[in-house]
């Protein structure tokens, strides 16, 4: 899986006919893994060590549940988890505030050859391989076992988490006797896992559903549905200790050669959905095996390749971008839920338990573009949910003496705030943690996202109904937030920044240059709004008690920030007192095991330029039409420097503005190395979940900084700058109902563009011509030398 | 596979060669097994004359097996150790201030490179102290080369019923290991409040899933900073430890095990050397 692309022999890989008995008889499953092998991620062999890396890596997701790709019958070191979005259980035991909950393990399947328990760790594995099929969203893995006793047994499964149906998900397993005749038997269960029913939540199975109690307002209702080929002498057994649950058998005497299949459905719903969940289960259930197992795995593979119509991005080229590129997808799509719009993103989705589902703002910043340009539904559920928290933010607020809107640094279900105070480092010494309490520029990303999603979709709706109320309670809490001093000037104290080396700084450029921002689109969103939709306008402005001159005092404070620009040298100053911090050597400590902040300890660093992420450069990512291209150099050349790159999501904002600036061998660089996050293979940091927003970032700096797109009001400005070894790149993006097919190609330079969906735009090129164009239609521009040609329309 | 039935102790005849014998004692009681002393030297000595010249009582050697052998120190330890199945070497480290393997490069360099077990080196400050196992350092650069010391070291903290104590040092200037599998401090530290809690019961559910098939009832993760054989001096010194566990990669050239070289000049307290497959 991490070194280079995988080769896969369509021969060997679960393909039905490769049984070695003398006398297969072939069952085959239910799909077959896509042909062409750049798109799969293959994982050969078995590491212990490795286990949880590639639960994470290879998890099944659909937005609504997310299953990590724990081995079926487990391992010592296996962490098999299947969390359901937005479902929270407290952990009164830690400190670290609620906790995704972890549900009834339900692809856990023994199997049993003549009374052995067939295992990785016991006989002899000959063969075991995974594959995470990324087009079909399927997991797959073959393994051939020989037990002690000489016998060899042959298993093939697949695994998927429904896009078409979010509530299903399917198992299937195909077990072949190569050499022996005998009886096999498997067996099944929804009990949760590594024995969690002692401490964890209480489950009552009865009549087909078992439901999971995660607190005393919250439950999970899971039913099972299964069909055996041939069919199996079947049993269920009720047991109530050590946990409630039902365990569930098949078993059959096979001949020499023969395979047996099992096919099992799980429908799950959640009490958020509804309010028995376990009577929906169970109607579902039996909707879902009417239909079968085939349709069903079809309709999911079709839901997909609709997704990567509109999400995938195709390098020629450069292979290892283009794995990254689709692992990036396939995990984005995998994470959102455009139905459900009271769960937001956690820092890894729904694939592992670090961060404990706790929303950032990497939801916002990071993720959120993918789904503005390629998803809408799934944008506007996202940001609901920071509708539907927005009294958690008010509470925050007012907690601070302000008013307004003030997010949660790590929010929950409730949208209070939940990061903890401190946590005891592994040397034993405890670390003070005032993001909770000082990391403010959240509300300010989260009205960042609410206007690009509203410019972007023209979704007056959700700006009427949810977004106007954002943008203005968090713009409140900027105008009370920042205070007016004796310089004239209009200050932000006691906060940090994205780099969160430095703490209780004043004035933090990303802060305040957000802060403005945000304030004056406030202002902005008001006079559309009462332009536009003048009657709405009057439901908000009372809803929101909207005195007539707070659109005024807010531009009016947003015009006396500081922003720690010097107009000498075209430099942002990250904060005040910056520029007079101790240099260290950055570049130095990159690629070393331990990061810099862990190397010099905390007060060095705090002392010293080393920088976390981008701050400044974030500014560059994120409002490039602000300022000029020489400002946007001038700041990335020097912050590029200091930058330690101690976050996740630093990489991949580097490697967009890298991109924008031209600087396309450095772009490749931090594009690789934001890729390598979750893929490379000595890292470990993926056992407790992908990084959602690295992966985000990734395809921004693919769409934002290769391509070079931009949103403008009358549609979208494209840049092109293809990487090194890039010979043609092509992506979708969708703007007010018109879906763009971009391709970017250098031999001959040019770019394609294919217009579907609805409506009109104008497209243009940065220092280039621009062209109205109309859904239905393709148009192209050829460069010649270092300048573009006229756009034409072109017939396919 | 056949039980280890006895730990070898070499002894060239200095009395001070006798300070591993506590030491001994000890390991082959949690290994159920028998002390063999094995002179090595170019004559054959009477039983008086050998015990004499050790310094060794017939209360010292209660229950012990006495054997000499003659010929090249380093071969003949390693042959008697593979003869024997013995569990471990248990000798003295080196008493001199210089790098011990230079020092006797001729036998403990050797006996290191051949052995066909693990090798227990006891300081001269060991003396004829009694001694326990009672708590157990391991240290551990998270590659999965070194994670094979793991078990065999599980086993002894088990038999003990020790505390284990996981050092992983993370170390400045180091370059970030290659190896698949590995796992070092984070490198990206998001949020250091989920991510130190996260990151340490990781790095310990590794270990603990490869102390199988011991159980290990007391272990703990330390996290130290610096160069890697000071960090693990500096915490075997402030926290009473009975011995250090150290994966070796089979090399002594110029500049290649320069961690051992050092803990087992300076440590205050045995040192036993599992040879693992780089």
């Amino acid at each position: 899986m991490r070194s280079g692309a995988p080769v896969i022999d369509r021969e060997t890989a679960l393909a039905p006919g490769r049984v070695t008995g003398p006398s297969a008889r072939v069952v085959n499953l239910p799909l077959a893994p896509s042909s062409d092998p750049g798109w799969l991620l293959v994982e050969d062999g078995f590491a212990l060590v490795r286990e949880r890396e590639i639960e994470s890596v290879f998890a099944v997701a659909n937005g609504y549940t997310g299953t990590r790709a724990s081995l079926e019958e487990g391992s010592r070191l296996s962490q098999p988890v299947t969390f359901a979005a937005g479902i929270y259980a407290d952990d009164p035991a830690a400190n670290l505030g609620p906790a995704l909950a972890v549900l009834p393990d339900w692809p856990h399947l023994e199997i049993t050859v003549d009374g052995d328990r067939l295992s990785t760790e016991t006989g002899q594995v000959l063969e075991h391989r995974r594959m995470l099929d990324l087009r079909q969203a399927v997991l797959w893995r073959e393994w051939r076992q020989q037990a002690s006793s000489g016998r060899i047994t042959r298993v093939r499964f697949l695994r998927l988490a429904s896009l078409a149906d979010r509530h299903v998900l399917l198992q299937s397993v195909a077990v072949t006797a190569e050499n022996y005749a005998g009886r096999i038997e498997l067996v099944a269960g929804l009990t949760l896992p590594n024995g969690r029913g002692e401490r964890g939540p209480l489950i009552v199975t009865r009549d087909l559903a078992t439901v999971v109690g995660v607190t005393p307002e919250t439950s999970v209702a899971m039913a099972t549905g299964s069909v055996a080929q041939p069919k199996s002498e079947a049993t269920k057994s009720h047991q109530v200790l050590p946990t409630d649950h039902v365990d569930e058998r098949w078993s059959w005497e096979v001949g020499l050669g023969e395979t047996v299949r099992l096919d099992r459905l799980v429908s799950v719903y959640t009490s958020r959905d509804i309010a028995d969940p376990a009577d929906s289960t169970r109607s579902h259930i039996a909707k879902i095996q009417e239909r079968g197992v085939t349709a069903l795995a079809g309709d999911h593979v079709n839901a997909w390749s609709r997704r990567w119509d509109a999400a995938g991005i195709k390098i020629v080229g450069d292979d290892e971008a283009q794995r990254a590129l689709r692992f990036a997808v396939y995990h984005l799509v995998s994470a959102a839920n455009p139905d459900d719009e009271h769960a937001s993103i956690g820092a890894r989705s729904l694939t592992g338990q670090d961060y404990r589902g706790h929303v950032f703002w990497d939801t916002e910043i990071y993720t959120l573009p993918f789904y503005v340009l390629t998803d809408p539904p799934a944008a506007r559920a996202l940001l609901m949910y920071r509708y539907h928290t927005l009294d958690g933010a008010r509470r925050k607020a007012k907690g601070h003496g302000y008013q307004g809107a003030l997010y949660a640094w790590e929010s929950a279900d409730s949208g209070d705030e939940t990061t903890p105070r401190e946590v005891i480092a592994p040397d034993g010494s405890v670390v003070s943690i005032l993001t909770g309490e000082q990391e403010h520029h959240i509300s300010a990303d989260v009205a960042y996202a609410v206007w690009q999603y509203w410019r972007t979709t023209a979704d007056n709706n959700f700006m009427v109904g949810a977004g106007a109320d954002i943008l203005i309670e968090t713009a409140r809490f900027w105008a009370s937030r920042a205070r007016m001093e004796a310089d004239g000037f209009a200050h932000i104290r006691a906060v940090i920044g994205p780099d969160e080396y430095h703490e209780t700084i004043d004035d933090n450029a990303y802060t305040n240059v957000m802060a403005r921002w945000n304030l004056n689109r406030a202002a902005d969103a008001v006079a559309i709004l009462k332009r536009e939709q003048p009657t709405s306008w009057k439901q908000i402005s009372v809803r929101l008690a909207l005195a007539e001159d707070e659109p005024v005092t807010w531009q009016r404070i947003a015009a006396a920030l500081v922003t720690g620009f010097h107009a000498d040298t075209g430099l942002f100053e990250q904060f005040e007192g910056y520029f007079g911090l101790e240099e260290v050597d950055v570049i130095k400590h990159r690629d070393h095991a331990t990061p810099i902040d862990v190397c010099l300890g905390r007060e060095q660093t705090r002392q010293s330029k080393a920088i976390k992420q981008a701050d400044v450069v974030a500014l560059s990512a994120l409002l490039w039409d602000e300022w000029p291209r020489a400002i946007h150099e001038a700041n990335f050349n020097y912050y590029d420097l200091r930058t330690a790159h101690g976050s996740s999501l630093s990489p991949a904002h580097y490697a967009l503005v890298a991109a924008r600036l031209g600087n396309v061998a450095l772009a490749q660089s931090y594009m690789r190395q934001a890729g390598e996050i979750d893929l490379a293979n000595n890292m470990g940091n993926a056992a407790g979940g992908v990084h959602i927003a690295a992966l985000g970032g990734l395809w921004q700096a693919a769409v934002f900084g290769v391509t070079g797109l931009r949103l403008r009001e009358d549609g979208i400005a494209l840049d092109p700058h293809l990487l090194p070894g890039w010979t043609e790149m092509r992506c979708s993006v969708q703007w007010r109902g018109c879906v763009l097919r971009v391709t970017l190609a250098t031999d001959p330079p040019r770019i394609e563009i294919e217009v579907d969906g609805s409506g009109e735009l104008t497209i243009t090129i940065v220092d280039g011509p621009a062209c109205l164009v109309r859904s239905g239609r393709r148009y192209a521009v050829a460069r010649n030398g270092s300048a573009w040609g006229a756009w034409r329309e072109t017939v396919e | 596979m056949m039980a280890p039935a006895t730990l070898l102790v070499p002894l060239d005849g200095s009395a001070s060669a006798t300070d591993a014998l506590s030491v001994a004692r000890g390991l082959a009681n949690l290994k159920g097994a028998t002390v063999v002393l094995i002179h090595v030297g170019h004559d054959a000595l009477a039983p008086d004359e050998l015990l004499g010249r050790m310094g060794l009582s017939a209360e010292d050697v209660r229950g012990l097996v006495i054997d000499q052998c003659t010929g090249s120190p380093a071969d003949a330890i390693v042959r008697e150790a593979a003869a024997r199945h013995s569990a471990f070497i248990v000798m003295c480290a080196p008493a001199q201030p210089d790098d011990p393997l230079n020092a006797i490069e001729s036998i403990l360099g050797d006996v290191l490179l051949k052995a066909p077990c693990p090798v227990v080196l006891v300081p001269s400050m060991q003396g004829r102290q009694p001694w326990a196992l009672r708590r157990l350092v391991l240290p551990h650069d998270g590659t999965p080369t070194s994670a094979e010391a793991i078990a065999p070291t599980a086993d002894l903290a088990s038999r003990a019923n020790a505390e284990l104590v996981v050092l992983h040092v993370a170390t400045p200037d180091a370059e970030r290991p290659t190896e698949s599998g590995t796992f070092v401090a984070p490198r990206y530290l998001d949020q250091p409040q989920h991510e130190w809690p996260a990151w340490s019961r990781e790095f310990l559910e590794r270990v603990r899933s490869l102390c199988y098939p011991a159980k290990i009832e007391k272990i703990r993760l330390v996290l130290a900073h610096g160069e890697a054989s000071a960090a693990i001096l500096e915490f075997t010194r402030k926290n009473a430890s009975d011995l250090i566990a150290l994966a070796w990669r089979g090399s002594l050239e110029a500049e290649r095990a320069q961690t051992m070289r050092q803990v087992i000049r300076e440590a205050n307290c045995p040192v036993i050397v599992f040879r693992v497959q780089s």
